[in-house]
């Protein structure tokens, strides 16, 4: 079993037996405690007196509560208390906003406070000596509703005639218009002008196998809360529940431990873990676990963002160049925007996408509605807006007659304009779309199968071919979120690291992220064994976040495709500083000059060694001198720790909030799929052929880590363009609240994945390397696109995001019917 | 989420099973596979007080051959039935074992209590009317046989007393020159098909001498499509004839629109079924070794 992996690895260790080791197929550290089932996550921790939490939720979507009555629950014999709306707004600050004017009055409340929002809301929480008798508790709430209009969808949200937040009195919550260029005299002198009524990006979610967890304890005797969790971002979740609890930020103690996925939803777990310490305080500081179910997750986590697109005016010249873009985006944030308007603002780090078109003018509205609050989602808010442009090229392209790969040709930024500043002033590092389009196309084997689409025409067949071109921005400017606000106190980036020597010389790191999968154990572990020139086996790298190691800035976590920028540029840091140390201790104990050290293996381990003499000393000597036996040591080097905190910053500025300019994301990781899909004609299945995904993500630092995120990406991309949807009825119940319904894809509804990649390293990081992970969720522009290349000549135009079979029969049956709408206008001008 | 308490007895023979049924009364439950009774306790939309298992009776799975019939112990996993050559010499039902949702449910899920809960989704109904398969059942007046036809009354209605448990299924085997075939269409593994088509046929040289032809998930409990079978009855196999019997299977179905699909859409996919589940049919009838495959979104 596994030779064939046995040898390439073995052929690996071979090539890198000795470093480099940055570039190495390295196995993942992590693998072998992952696979055996010896993983720790926060469900596996119990604690001594610990209590369960079980959340009351909302049936309605939108209700006013006349009355809670927790009465019945408490007298069960094993409940402890419970706990309700009223009692939070009395004891607890509003979350923060991160919205302006109207947005800012919000009153958001970790539970539903005198009216519902969103089916599946808290509105109440009981507190018992098991998880089942805290079922049996939740049962016996009695909670008394007064429905009110729900609004599903976000066009009526906009209409304001039925509010959600009174307070702000709109459901309105960010507006703005990003303009740049002459797009008036683009149009003027346009060849072509497409129109596009409306595009529409579903709403889909992530479901990581495992759901969010939370313990706290808000012990009386410190006053302090520990929680242990799996937050996936908990520098932000801390900010934001300091001041909701009103408690110094330093009082929080947050630990996480292997977390199993989290895709960005579980950025949002800071509500829950706020009841939790309030639920805890209420019963005399007993540590209080709540363990989400999956139907909670589906109706409750949160889910990612969905965007309409509205009068989409398209300006082309006579060879299909796209000139300028004229459009209207509409965000649904679900019923509280919490980290949402940001997406407002997100979505422009790839303003232009991969295309050079300059003048662009895009009104941006988020409204709030009765569902489920949107959070970030693998590929947040870029996927939706880079699956708009990649609509916009594909409609045109057929509208026009020009073959979709021809057109991107015409409208990629090219190889020789990088760095390439976007029409909003971010820098796109470097990238070559041509040559990925390329090796795309040998990987599919382009030639052959345009000939078998021809042959499957002539038989009346619905073979599609479609391209998809994303980006994945990583390691972003903070200062975005003053385009949002102006007055929002964030800007720039920043991740912390610690290298140290411990006291017996074992080097030892950690970082300020809290990995999902992302193998950071062993991406660090490789950084620093070239720093020190040791293998990583012998660097141990403490995983996961806890705020008292003390290594964390405001912006730690593991979120929006940073890691081998933010994290690995802060752990080299880190390790660099260390080594100095190094030397220069070394440099005395060994009474020779820095310049004549040698960092190595010797026979006593991992050491420094004098060339000139030959003397050498161990890491466990030199931890020894500083640690336990520093009388050696004379004034001068008391200033060596060798405990190295490293806190590395993105070379950012504040963008100008007025013209919405300046540079937003420090790298631009590429994807260039292409999927060959048909549709069956008489079950309208639509069956991927054929799939290659081709990735570039500058400098490598582990590539199956890398390969296993595409593998990730993009089955997670194809799940979300055939099979995954929220879907929400006219009253706002969801109707995709279990797996059942939902239907996460599945290795069964995989197709074999082609896998190629490209490098352009990055100048914008130390590595070369390019944050990565995200996938920008090409594979839903890409089935978009094939779908459209297998229908065109039906009539249809593919309008969602998301399609299957039973959608596809329906658009086919109501076209041929004349029943569908003209979405698409076609003007020539000569 | 976790169920409602409840006692838990464990039954040594199938008399023992049903006479605690009896004494527990209404409140009790017999618990197979409890693939389909498990994750009703787990949202707490079924609260029984009793359950009794099934799951230590000795000689209550296995799949013999007698006078003419495949003869299945109501404890049969479905995956034993997927695994069994026995089994496959009636292909409809390994057609239908192997497609009933993942390896995990198949593992643990029965034949015996697919036909007890009577899922208007679960596929052993609809594959089994097509066949000639009668329930054997036990009661505390004892046993007694009933067509699988007059054993399935309603959705989730079954002829069975409060008290009375499926012990075997017997399922006739075809004659020679007969051919089935079942197919379902999923939108995954683990969720139950949005619509599927059981087909038997017996050929003499190209022309239908009789067919049978029932779908799946279309309706309150599985429908056999009369007209459709009328249309091949009789007939030569052309292509014609298939798609006139397709045409009619879909005027015969009565789905719903739900997360499965529409009902519009579940027509269409009725027919495309019907056609394919003919097609097999036939070649199986005519000796082919034919692998039948579930559709997959
Ligand atoms: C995720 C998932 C997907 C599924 N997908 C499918 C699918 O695609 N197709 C499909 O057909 N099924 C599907 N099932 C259901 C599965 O096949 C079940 O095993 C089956 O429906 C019931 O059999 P069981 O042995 O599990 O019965 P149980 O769940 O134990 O019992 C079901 C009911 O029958 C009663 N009962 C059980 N045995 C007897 C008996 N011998 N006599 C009298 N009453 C009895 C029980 O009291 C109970 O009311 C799925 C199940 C799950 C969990």
């Amino acid at each position: 079993m596994f030779a064939e992996a046995q040898s390439i690895v073995a052929e690996d260790e071979k090539k890198h037996g000795s470093g480099p080791w940055v570039g190495a197929a390295l196995p993942r550290k992590e693998e072998d405690r992952l696979l055996r089932g010896r993983g720790k996550f926060a469900d596996d921790i119990k604690l001594r007196e610990m209590l369960y939490l079980r959340f009351v939720r909302s049936p309605y979507a939108h209700a006013r509560i006349v009355s809670v009555d927790t009465s019945a629950a408490e007298a069960l014999p094993g409940v402890v208390c419970a706990i309700t709306g009223k009692e939070i707004v009395a004891q607890t600050q509003p979350f923060i906003q991160i919205g302006p004017d109207q947005a800012q009055k919000i009153r958001d409340f970790p539970m539903a406070v005198g009216k519902v929002l969103y089916q599946g809301e808290p509105v109440a929480a009981v507190v018992a000596e098991s998880s089942s008798l805290a079922d049996d508790a939740a049962e016996l709430v009695q909670v008394e509703y007064e429905p009110l209009e729900p609004v599903v969808e976000v066009e009526q949200a906009l209409t304001d005639r039925s509010i959600l937040h009174e307070e702000a009195g709109t459901n309105r919550v960010w507006n703005g218009v990003w303009e740049y260029g002459d797009v008036e005299r683009a149009f003027k002198e346009a060849a072509y002008v497409v129109d596009i009524d409306r595009l529409h990006f579903h709403r889909f979610s992530s479901t990581p196998l495992e759901n969010n967890v939370v313990i706290a304890e808000w012990n009386p005797k410190d006053d302090r809360i520990y929680y242990w969790c799996n937050n996936s971002f908990p520098a932000f979740a801390i900010q934001f529940l300091a001041a909701h609890l009103g408690i110094h930020i330093d009082k929080i103690r947050v630990q996480t431990f292997d977390i199993g996925g989290s895709f960005g939803i579980k950025i949002t777990s800071y509500p829950q873990m706020a009841v939790c310490a309030l639920a805890s305080k209420k019963a005399g500081g007993r540590p209080i676990k709540w363990v989400e179910t999956r139907s909670e997750h589906m109706v409750s986590s949160a889910h990612g963002n969905e965007r309409t697109f509205r009068n989409t005016r398209v300006a082309l010249d006579k060879n299909g160049v796209i000139t300028a873009i004229d459009s209207r985006h509409i965000d649904d944030c679900g019923a509280y925007p919490r980290y949402e308007p940001l997406g407002c603002v997100i979505w422009s780090q790839v303003f232009c996408g991969v295309y050079r078109f300059k003048n662009a003018r895009i009104d941006f509205w988020q409204a709030v509605t009765n569902k489920c609050p949107v959070g970030p989602n693998r590929g947040y808010s870029r996927m939706q807006h880079l699956w708009f442009l990649e609509r916009v090229v594909d409609i045109c392209a057929h509208e026009i007659g020009i073959a979709p790969d021809t057109m991107r040709l015409r409208n990629y930024i090219r190889p020789e304009e990088f760095p390439y500043t976007t029409p909003n002033g971010c820098v796109y590092d470097s990238g070559n779309y041509p040559k990925m389009l390329e090796v795309a196309k040998y990987l599919i084997g382009w030639d052959d199968w345009k000939k078998k689409q021809a042959e499957a025409r002539k038989e009346g067949r619905m073979l599609g071919i479609g391209i998809g071109t994303t980006l994945d921005s990583g390691t972003n400017n903070f200062g975005q979120s003053q385009i949002i606000n102006p007055y929002a106190p964030f800007s720039g980036n920043s991740q912390g690291a610690n290298c140290k020597l411990d006291i017996y010389g074992e080097v030892v790191v950690a970082v300020g992220s809290c990995p999902q999968g992302q193998g950071h154990e062993t991406t660090a572990a490789q950084v620093v064994a070239d720093v020190l020139n040791i293998h990583p086996d012998l660097i141990t790298v403490r995983t996961g976040f806890d705020t008292e190691r003390n290594v964390h800035t405001g912006m730690s976590g593991t979120y929006a495709s940073q890691f081998a920028v933010s994290g690995l540029s802060a752990v080299h840091g880190a390790a660099q500083k260390l080594k100095t140390e190094m030397k220069r201790l070394a440099a005395f104990i060994l009474g020779t000059k820095e310049d004549d050290l040698e960092f190595g293996v010797g026979q006593q381990g991992p050491e420094i060694k004098a060339k000139s003499s030959g003397k050498s000393i161990n890491y466990w000597g030199l931890a020894n001198i500083v640690n336990v036996n520093s009388a050696v040591l004379p004034p001068e080097l008391y200033d060596v720790t060798l405990n190295c905190r490293y806190v590395w910053r993105a070379p950012f500025k504040v963008p100008d909030t007025k013209t919405k300019y300046g540079s937003l994301t420090l790298t631009y990781a590429s994807q260039l799929h292409i999927a060959i899909v048909e549709v069956d004609r008489e079950t309208f299945v639509p069956k991927i052929l054929d799939y290659v995904a081709v990735d570039d993500c500058g400098t490598v630092i582990n590539p199956p880590i890398v390969e296993g995120q595409v593998y990730g990406a993009t089955a997670h991309g194809i799940g979300a363009a055939l099979m995954e949807t929220c879907v929400y009825d006219a009253v706002g119940n969801m109707l995709t609240s279990t797996f059942s319904d939902y239907t996460p894809i599945t290795s069964m509804n995989i197709p074999k994945i082609k896998y190629g990649h490209t490098t352009t390293p990055s100048p914008h990081s130390y590595s070369g390397a390019k944050g990565m992970g995200e996938g920008g969720a090409a594979p839903v522009h890409t089935i978009s696109a094939a779908l459209q290349d297998a229908l065109f000549s039906q009539g249809i135009f593919i309008d969602d995001s998301f399609n299957n079979a039973d959608s596809i029969f329906r658009s086919l049956k109501h076209r041929e019917g004349g029943q569908l709408a003209q979405l698409v206008k076609l003007e020539k001008r000569s | 989420m976790y169920p409602r308490s409840f006692h838990y007895h464990r039954a040594g023979s199938l008399e023992e099973a049903v006479s605690m049924l009896g004494q527990l009364g209404e409140g009790a439950k017999f618990l197979a596979g409890g693939q389909s009774l498990i994750p009703l306790l787990k949202l707490r939309f079924a609260n029984p007080e009793h359950l009794v298992d099934l799951n230590f009776i000795p000689g209550t799975s296995f799949i013999k051959e007698d006078s003419g019939a495949l003869h299945f112990g109501a404890m049969t996993r479905h995956a034993e039935i997927e695994h069994s050559a026995l089994a496959r010499k009636i292909p409809v039902l390994h057609d239908c074992a192997a497609g009933i949702a993942d390896v995990q449910v198949r593992n643990r899920g029965t034949i015996g209590g697919s036909l007890a809960e009577a899922d208007p989704s679960g596929d052993w109904t609809n594959a089994l009317i097509t066949l000639d398969t009668i329930v054997h059942c036990l009661g505390p007046s004892g046993a007694r046989t009933i067509q699988l036809r007059d054993f399935i009354k309603d959705a989730y209605t079954t002829a069975l007393a409060h008290d009375e448990l499926v012990t075997e299924v017997e399922v006739k085997i075809p004659p020679q020159g007969s051919g089935g075939a079942y197919l379902a269409f999923k939108r995954s593994a683990p969720v139950y098909p949005s619509a599927s088509a059981a087909v038997q046929l017996t050929l003499a040289g190209d022309v239908c001498q009789d067919a049978a032809i029932a779908l799946g998930c279309v309706g309150l409990t599985a429908i056999r499509a009369t007209e459709a079978e009328t249309a091949l009855r009789g007939n030569s196999l052309s292509d014609k004839t298939i798609a006139t019997a397709a045409e009619a299977a879909r005027a015969a179905a009565d789905p719903q629109t739900d997360m499965r699909g529409s009902a519009e859409y579940k027509r269409q996919l009725v027919v495309a079924l019907v056609k394919r589940a003919i097609q097999i049919a036939v070649r199986r009838a005519r000796g082919e070794q034919v692998e039948g495959a579930h559709l997959y979104a």
